[in-house]
């Protein structure tokens, strides 16, 4: 073979450096790479390190799809601070449902020094998103205990479940006021992407969920996302407020600090 | 749904005709001496013509025959797609291809097939030796289509209308890359007369949308490497 032809060969190779990472089979192939099961060792971590603490501080995060830049400040920002316990994200990690969309996130998520949960937003169902969601967070319902607070973290996507599942799980709403009664807690939180009334809920039972929730021991407050604003809703008029986080772009967070006198809010920009 | 498909096949058949007319009419000198050849005596009007019309009708479906055969690896197109070509241009410096690509199951529930249409520009070929040439740039872009339920064209009625605004069925990817060929020797040859190995860089849709709007994305997150043979059979 000719120099010649030897030089252009090693003008390709080092295109093959860093190949594994550029070697996709297709956007949607689900193929996840990296750290999986990030809920449940994450719930783990947050009830053991606030066992029998009496105050509970942390942070809500939202929609943060396809803002990385800002997502890695808000990660940098509440860092920052030091005196959060964990953070919430309230959904739409993805914008399109692409695999990598979600290890992206993911891997800036990682970045936080406290441990954090992650619902299922309705842009995390498109394509195969559920089932990345399920391998890198696990189920799209959970519950955990911070401190003597119940979390109960909700997939209230009904629109991209078409019948397909129960969402709202009320099955799993009782479950975990099942568990509650059996714990003894007096208090929860319930976690969800989108609120009741919005339009990926199913609406034929948003009376009937906003029913099930007044069940609940001690029900202190929603949270929620999807319609990118901030806003603080008694949807019920039950007295119950659902608290809407703004999407990341917004360059805002909530930071709630519950404890056994109540609960309190504020709004952070950053 | 079933209109949509058909809508993504019609442009494909479309674009096949449109490159096998441009291969019959570069490719194929000295079809008019039909006449004086074949038919000798012949001076029936009605018969010439219809042998005429025989021909054409011939030439064309013989330019649909397929001149390459390729074998490509991943580039979000499948792990492995394989598929067939047609080059043309005065120096064949076009090819159209059809693939079929497979995408392994990894953390959902299915494999998926998915079919892709491949449009390439190669501007240059310089020939280093006997046997090998050098294709120093191609370039083109490539529809991806991916088979399964989950994906769709347009949205599905149960949404409001333009409610996510992107199909998660249909990509488009652009591409830059390079290849050798290997001219075989005609003692030598079996399944192709050259082989030609070359590598793309690519990106879809989604990813550039991603990359314009965020600085921390790097290069390593949104470009897509892929690489193949190309066999040359006609």
């Amino acid at each position: 073979m000719h120099t010649k032809t030897i030089n252009y060969l090693i003008c390709i190779l080092p295109l093959l450096w860093g190949g594994c990472d550029l070697l996709e089979s297709h956007p949607y192939d689900a193929h996840v790479t990296g750290e999986t099961d990030i809920n449940r060792k994450n719930t783990a971590l947050i009830e053991e390190r606030l066992a029998g603490k009496d105050t509970v501080r942390f942070a809500f995060i939202t929609d943060t799809q396809r803002w990385y830049d800002e997502t890695r400040l808000a990660v940098r920002h509440i860092n920052a601070r030091g005196d959060i316990d964990f953070v919430l994200h309230g959904g739409d990690q993805s914008d399109f449902g692409v695999t990598k969309e979600f290890l992206w996130m993911r891997d800036i998520l990682n970045g936080l020094e406290m441990p954090y949960v992650c619902v299922i937003g309705n842009h995390d169902c498109l394509g195969t998103g559920k089932d990345v969601f399920r391998s890198v967070y696990g189920d799209t319902n959970f519950g955990f205990t911070a401190g003597g607070v119940r979390f109960i973290c909700l997939n209230t996507n009904a629109l991209e479940y078409d019948y397909s599942e129960p969402i709202p799980d009320f099955g799993f709403i009782t479950a975990q006021q099942e568990r509650m009664q059996a714990d003894s807690l007096q208090r929860c939180v319930v976690l969800m992407h989108a609120a009741p009334e919005s339009d990926v809920f199913n609406n034929n039972v948003a009376a009937v969920f906003g029913h099930y929730l007044r069940e609940l021991p001690g029900l202190l407050f929603c949270l929620h996302g999807h319609t990118h604003a901030l806003s603080v809703t008694d949807l019920f008029a039950d007295g119950i407020l659902y608290y809407q986080c703004p999407n990341i772009k917004k360059r805002m967070y909530l930071l709630f600090t519950v404890n056994e006198e109540g609960y309190a809010y504020e709004v952070v920009e950053f | 749904m079933r209109m949509r498909w058909w809508s993504f096949k019609r442009t494909a058949v479309c674009l096949a005709l449109v490159a096998a007319e441009a291969a019959s009419a570069e490719g194929l000198p000295g079809q008019d001496t039909l006449r004086a050849d074949t038919l000798p005596g012949r001076e029936t009007p009605f018969l010439y013509r219809y042998d005429r019309r025989l021909e054409r009708y011939r030439r064309r479906f013989n330019s649909l025959i397929p001149q390459t055969c390729l074998l490509q690896c991943y580039g979000d197109m499948g792990l492995v797609s394989v598929g067939v070509g047609w080059d043309y241009g005065r120096r064949e410096q076009w090819e159209t291809d059809v693939l079929l690509g497979i995408v392994p199951k990894y953390q959902s529930k299915s494999t998926k097939v998915s079919l892709t249409l491949k449009q390439t520009f190669v501007p240059w070929s310089f020939s280093v030796s006997e046997l090998f040439s050098i294709e120093p740039l191609s370039t083109g872009l490539y529809l991806n289509t991916v088979f399964g339920n989950q994906f769709w064209t347009s949205e599905p009625d149960r949404y409001p209308k333009g409610y996510y605004g992107f199909s998660t069925r249909m990509r488009i990817h652009v591409f830059v890359g390079q290849g050798v060929t290997l001219a075989v020797p005609p003692r030598k040859r079996f399944f192709a007369k050259a082989v030609t190995a070359f590598y793309e860089v690519s990106t879809c849709d989604l990813y550039l949308v991603s990359a314009f709007t965020n600085s921390s994305l790097t290069p390593k997150d949104y470009l897509r490497l892929s690489f193949g043979l190309r066999f040359k059979i006609l």
